[in-house]
């Protein structure tokens, strides 16, 4: 009895001695699981970071992607929140206005803000705070396959300045879909119905003069169902129309088969572009027609207000956001690296890297999805339109119909 | 025990009902509440209001939604009356006493016990223009069948779904209407053979007659699973081409989860409960019917 007694003691002791070694801030961080090797590299930095200092102990919390949204607004609702989480790109605006995050920018100092990449900032800043900072950001143009290029004399740009022009881009899609290896000049990869939709083609309806909504203000109504996004969702309408890409591809092979000529996706297909085509591949910058625009954003890290020790926190965005680290997962996931430092000391992305250009991109003509607490319906709404005019619906009277539900949102969110 | 022995009645009604309270009938009136405010997802920083009727008057005017509930409407009118006759049918047909009839028990109801999703994903591919149906129809019509894209297609794409759901459910019916069968004794058969009925009769006046109640039960479940209508076209279609597929339970998610709308979709949640409600006393009124003649 009194064996356990003194065993108890002893537990009791040791508990309370290495409480006070532990002296340190605890702070727990989400974190969406997405793909193994950004997993990895979020591993193993928290790790180190733990390692080399005894003052803040992060606890990783990892949750699946699939849900990973849901889950946070749980949470956020049950003011349940962690420290530091994870954002995907467009909720951020949602979540800022909503008071749940803390704003970062009186913890950067002057030349951090200048050494972010202006898409980072311009992504996670709403209402003059900045509330997210992701550590890479996303690069979409069109890749294309020199062999088909060279066949049809192509002209192959290289920089922004340099891209094809709208007379020249249809000259060209015209000439690849007469060749015979060529079933589809164009991939657009239309079976990823979703966000991919307004990520990917938004962009051509800023390149014909429109957009989503009038962003000053917050209205759709005369934006998206404008006379030039008329005639962009007309345009997009026309390439399925023609033949020139397939509105249902059974899969995301056509380029990699070499069946379609150029397609239009982000950095991350870099890899398997690579190892299937080689040295015929080569990276387009986006068209330019009335002006010239292409995608950006991505994850994003935010302190939440849910958190008692902010400043604990920023010391790890600190540690993950330092240039070496950003290399090391933009090394893993193949994503533009956030900073310019970071930038100079990547392989892919540095100058003349094989993917500088999308660094290019993202300095010049990269346009940042709409950052308003709407923008889950202004997402949904554009998709469904895009959806429903590519396979046979009248192109105005979709864009008038998501118009309305959008400008509906504004109005019950009283923002508008 | 005494059957009206409170105390006992009481205890074994508990865990039953607090489980009821707790996930069905709480949840329900809070969707009720929030159906008259403007609750989000992610929180108003005005915090939640309550908005009166708003919600109601919005999904008056909700095309999306009567989409919806029209396809709700012709998915229950086409599926219903064709799953309970093949029910029967298989019913029947596995109740013939021959040898292996287990098997082909066990066969048609393996869809059944497959979870909805997978049963989704794999019908996805045999509907591909490149897939197996496809190229099933090419190859006994020499190749004078085009491939048609069955879930692209504004024509094509429901009946698929319909096709499929119930092939589906059609074996928990089946399972049903065959206990039902093995219920009506022997004796009746034996008695119309004697009378010099044949089997179409013996069919018309003893078998359908003994199957009634368990008929309407089978239609009313099957009734109210083909209005909550939603894995199959989540996975398959998403609800395109052009809505074509697009159903009430959908819209209340997607108002829901893709739009953060928790008020505006709680107000759907609602209509769309009184709905069914109509619709199940009506049945319950055909029920009781039939109850009273026997």
């Amino acid at each position: 009895m009194s064996k356990r007694l003194v065993l108890a003691l002893t537990f009791v002791l040791i508990l309370m001695v290495s409480a006070g070694v532990m002296a340190q801030t605890e702070i727990t961080v989400w974190y969406h699981s997405g793909r193994g090797a950004e997993r990895e590299v979020t591993r193993d930095q928290v790790e180190r970071f733990n390692e080399m200092q005894d003052e803040v102990f992060v606890n990783l919390v990892e949750l699946p992607e699939g849900s990973y949204n849901e889950q946070v607004q749980a949470a956020a609702v049950a003011n349940d929140l962690p420290d530091v989480l994870d954002l995907d790109g467009p909720y951020v605006a949602n979540y800022a206005w909503s008071g749940y995050l803390h704003p970062l920018e009186d913890f950067m100092s002057e030349e951090m803000k200048e050494d972010f990449l202006p898409s980072i900032m311009a992504q996670g800043t709403y209402n003059d705070h900045v509330y997210a900072l992701g550590a890479f950001d996303s690069g979409l143009a069109f890749w294309g396959n020199r062999k088909y290029l060279e066949a049809v004399d192509a002209r192959i740009p290289t920089s922004v300045d340099d891209a094809w022009t709208y007379d020249e881009f249809m000259q060209i899609v015209k000439d690849l879909q007469a060749l015979e290896e060529v079933e589809y000049a164009l991939d657009f990869k239309m079976f990823d119905v979703g966000e991919w939709y307004t990520y990917g083609f938004s962009p051509f309806f800023q390149a014909f003069g429109a957009d989503l909504i009038d962003r000053d203000a917050n209205q759709a109504e005369g934006t998206l169902n404008g006379e030039k996004a008329i005639a962009a969702g007309k345009w997009f309408k026309s390439l399925f129309e023609d033949g020139y890409a397939n509105p249902n591809p059974p899969g995301d092979t056509e380029f990699i088969n070499e069946v379609a000529a150029l397609s239009w996706t982000g950095h991350w297909n870099y890899n398997p572009y690579k190892e299937a085509l080689g040295e015929d591949l080569v990276l387009l910058p986006a068209p330019k027609f009335e002006k010239q625009a292409t995608g950006m954003g991505s994850w994003a890290w935010s302190i939440t207000n849910n958190s008692d020790n902010p400043e604990a926190a920023w010391k790890f965005l600190e540690f993950v956001l330092q240039p070496e680290n950003i290399v090391q997962m933009t090394d893993a996931n193949g994503a533009v690296p956030a900073r310019s430092s970071a930038v100079e000391s990547s392989e892919l992305y540095k100058e003349d890297g094989d993917l500088s250009l999308f660094v290019e991109q993202l300095e010049t003509i990269a346009v940042p999805r709409p950052v308003t607490p709407a923008y889950p319906v202004i997402t949904d709404a554009f998709t469904t339109a895009v959806d429903n005019f590519v396979s046979g619906a009248d192109v105005e009277a979709e864009l008038d119909k998501a118009a309305q539900e959008i400008d509906q949102e504004f109005q019950y969110l009283g923002i508008n | 025990m005494l059957r009206n022995d409170k105390k006992s009645i009481i205890t074994f009604m508990l865990p039953a009902s607090i489980l009821l309270l707790v996930f069905m009938i709480l949840p329900f009136l809070m969707a009720f509440g929030l159906s008259f405010t403007n609750q989000r997802l992610i929180e108003s920083p005005r915090g939640t209001q309550f908005i009166g009727m708003t919600n109601y008057f919005r999904a008056i005017g909700d095309n999306l939604f009567k989409t919806g509930l029209k396809n709700n409407t012709i998915f229950v009118l086409v599926v219903v009356p064709l799953q309970t006759s093949l029910a029967l049918a298989l019913a029947i047909l596995v109740n013939i006493k021959v040898k292996g009839n287990k098997i082909f028990r066990a066969i048609f109801f393996i869809p059944t016990v497959t979870t909805m999703v997978v049963v989704s994903v794999i019908w996805s591919f045999l509907y591909h223009p490149d897939g197996l149906i496809n190229g099933f129809l090419t190859t006994i019509t020499f190749g004078a069948w085009d491939g048609i894209d069955f879930l692209n297609n504004t024509t094509t794409a429901f009946p698929s779904i319909m096709l499929m759901s119930m092939w589906q459910g059609v074996g928990f019916q089946m399972l049903i209407f065959l206990a039902a069968l093995q219920e009506i004794p022997d004796s009746f058969y034996e008695a119309a053979d004697i009378d010099g009925a044949n089997t179409w009769q013996k069919f018309l006046y003893i078998t359908l007659p003994q199957l009634k109640h368990t008929t309407t039960f089978v239609i009313i479940s099957t009734t109210i699973l083909a209005f909550r209508l939603f894995t199959q076209v989540y996975v398959m279609t998403g609800g395109g081409p052009q809505n074509s597929t697009y159903t009430a339970m959908l819209h209340i998610y997607n108002m829901a989860f893709k739009r953060l709308n928790i008020g505006y979709s709680s107000a759907l949640t609602v209509i769309f409960f009184l709905i069914i409600l109509v619709i199940s006393i009506f049945q319950r009124f055909v029920l009781n019917d039939t109850e009273e003649e026997v």
